[in-house]
C-alpha cells in the first residue's frame, strides 16, 4: 500500500521525465543515450506491474466473464506507447491508492477501460 | 449529498503516509543554512540560491534570479530551479512525497527545498521555502522562508500548505554523494540528463558514484560509456560497454555505441562485427534504423581515414 501511494504520486514525475529524456537521437554522432536503457527499464517495470493487476483473481475472472481471453490483453498492452502505458498504469494506481480490495465496481470499471485502451472493442458490441 | 461531503473530506486529508515521522526523526537543524532573503516574489530564486550554496556552488541571488525567475508569472517554475541546478553541476532530485523522507534527507545534511501553497485553493499563494529542521518531538518544522531567517511552523501547517503541492520537493546532490533514499531509476533519471545538458564531468562523477551503491549496474556502466564516449575517451567508452555486454550480451543499442567507439579507435572491422551482430540481436525498428546509420557512418569513417587501415593493407 505504501508503494502504491508512493507510485501514484511520482508517476506525474516521472512522466514528464520520461518524456523528456524519450529516445533523442545522436547527440554525439549514431550514440544511442543513457536514457534509451532508462525508457526501457522502467517500461518493463510498469509492464510487470500492469500484468500483475491483470493476474489478480477478480480482474481475471471479469475479463473471462466478458469472454476475453486474458493472454490476449496482456500481449496488446505489450504493444502500447510508453505514454499509454503510464496513462493505464496511473488510472489502476488512482484506483487502488488507499484500499487494497478494490470494490467490485471498481474492478469493472478497470477491465472496461483497460479493454478500451487496448482495443478489444468487439467486447462492446457483444455486451 | 453525503458522497459529495466525503469526496470534499477526502480533498482536505493528509494520507497517514505523508506525514508519518518515525520516532528519533526530529530532532535536526541545519543551522549553518545560509540565508538569502528574497525580494518581493522572489523566494523561487532565495530558496534555490540558499540550497547551491550550501552544496559548494558559489552563487549570488542575482545571477540565480536571472536563470529561473519568470517576471510574468512573477514566481519560477520547479522545471526552471531543476534546470538551473543541473547548470550548476549538481544533480536535483525529487525526494519522495513524504515527511520521513525529507527529515532523512535533514539527518544527511541537506536542507530541503519545498514548494508549499500558502493561500487556498480557489486563492493559491505560492512559496517556495527551504526546510532546515525538524524539533526533536516532530511536532514543529523550522524553515527558511521569505524574509524569515527562522521560521519555525506547526507541522500540522506545514503539512497542510505542502499537501497543496502534491508534496513537492527536491534536493540539491553533488555529484559524490547520493540521495538519502535514492530511488534507482528516478536518480538515474537526473543523473542522465547532466549528460544531455552538457555537465560531462558531473555526470561522470555521478555515475561513478553511482556504480559504488549498484555494482554491475546496466544503467550505469551505460551512462558511464557514454560520458566517456561524449568527453572523446573512446577507449574508456569501449571498456564500459564490453563490461556492460558481458552481463547483457543481447543489448544492441549497446552493441551500436560500442562499434562507434571501436570505429573512433579506427578499428573499422571490429567495430561492423558488432553492428551486424546487433542487427543479430534485436527486431526493434527504431534500432536497427540506428544500426544501419551506425554503419553508414563507420564506413564514411573508413573510406575518410584510409592512411589508419591495417599496416599490412599499407603498400
Amino acid at each position: 500500500m505504501k508503494s502504491n501511494w508512493l507510485r501514484s504520486m511520482m508517476l506525474n514525475v516521472m512522466t514528464v521525465s520520461v518524456v523528456c529524456l524519450g529516445w533523442s537521437q545522436a547527440s554525439f554522432g549514431g550514440v544511442v543515450d543513457t536514457g534509451y536503457l532508462i525508457e526501457s527499464e522502467a517500461r518493463d517495470a510498469s509492464l510487470a506491474r500492469v500484468e500483475a493487476f491483470l493476474a489478480r483473481q477478480d480482474v481475471e475472472r471479469q475479463l473471462l466473464s466478458l469472454g476475453v481471453d486474458p493472454a490476449v490483453v496482456v500481449e496488446r498492452i505489450g504493444g502500447m506507447s510508453n505514454a499509454e502505458l503510464i496513462a493505464l498504469e496511473g488510472k489502476i494506481q488512482n484506483q487502488i491508492v488507499g484500499s487494497d480490495a478494490i470494490a467490485v465496481i471498481g474492478v469493472v470499471f478497470l477491465v472496461l477501460l483497460i479493454l478500451e485502451l487496448v482495443g478489444v472493442t468487439d467486447v462492446f458490441t457483444a455486451i | 449529498m453525503p458522497a459529495l461531503f466525503a469526496l470534499l473530506a477526502g480533498c482536505a486529508s493528509i494520507p497517514e503516509q505523508a506525514s508519518r515521522l518515525p520516532a528519533g526523526a526530529g530532532g535536526v537543524e541545519l543551522v549553518e543554512t545560509p540565508f538569502y532573503p528574497q525580494e518581493r516574489y522572489q523566494c523561487g530564486p532565495a530558496a534555490l540560491a540558499t540550497l547551491l550554496d550550501m552544496s559548494g556552488v558559489s552563487v549570488s541571488l542575482p545571477a540565480v534570479t536571472e536563470q529561473v525567475y519568470i517576471p510574468q508569472l512573477r514566481g519560477s517554475l520547479q522545471a526552471e530551479l531543476i534546470a538551473a541546478t543541473r547548470n550548476a553541476g549538481r544533480v536535483p532530485y525529487v525526494i519522495d512525497p513524504e515527511l520521513s523522507a525529507l527529515a532523512e534527507e535533514l539527518r544527511a545534511g541537506r536542507a530541503v527545498l519545498v514548494l508549499q501553497n500558502l493561500g487556498v485553493a480557489a486563492l493559491p499563494r505560492w512559496h517556495y521555502a527551504v526546510v532546515i529542521g525538524i524539533d526533536p518531538a516532530g511536532n514543529e518544522v523550522v524553515l527558511r522562508s521569505g524574509v524569515d531567517r527562522r521560521r519555525v511552523t506547526p507541522k500540522k501547517t506545514f503539512l497542510r500548505t505542502w499537501a497543496r503541492s502534491g508534496f513537492w520537493a527536491m534536493t540539491v546532490i553533488r555529484p559524490d554523494e547520493l540521495p538519502a533514499r535514492a530511488d534507482r531509476l528516478r536518480y538515474f533519471e537526473s543523473v542522465a540528463a547532466l549528460e544531455q545538458v552538457g555537465q560531462l564531468d558531473a555526470a561522470e562523477a555521478g555515475w561513478r558514484t553511482a556504480l559504488s551503491e549498484w555494482p554491475d549496474d546496466r544503467v550505469v556502466l551505460f551512462g558511464l560509456g557514454n560520458v566517456q564516449f561524449a568527453k572523446g575517451d573512446w577507449a574508456g567508452a569501449e571498456r564500459h560497454y564490453r563490461a556492460l555486454l558481458a552481463l547483457a550480451p543481447g543489448l544492441a543499442a549497446v552493441r551500436n555505441n560500442l562499434a562507434l567507439s571501436l570505429a573512433y579507435q579506427s578499428r573499422f572491422a571490429e567495430s561492423l562485427e558488432e553492428i551486424a551482430r546487433g542487427l543479430r540481436d534485436t527486431s526493434d525498428p527504431r534500432l536497427r534504423d540506428e544500426l544501419r546509420a551506425s554503419m553508414d557512418d563507420v564506413l564514411a569513417l573508413r573510406e575518410e581515414h584510409p592512411n589508419q587501415l591495417p599496416a599490412a593493407e599499407s603498400p
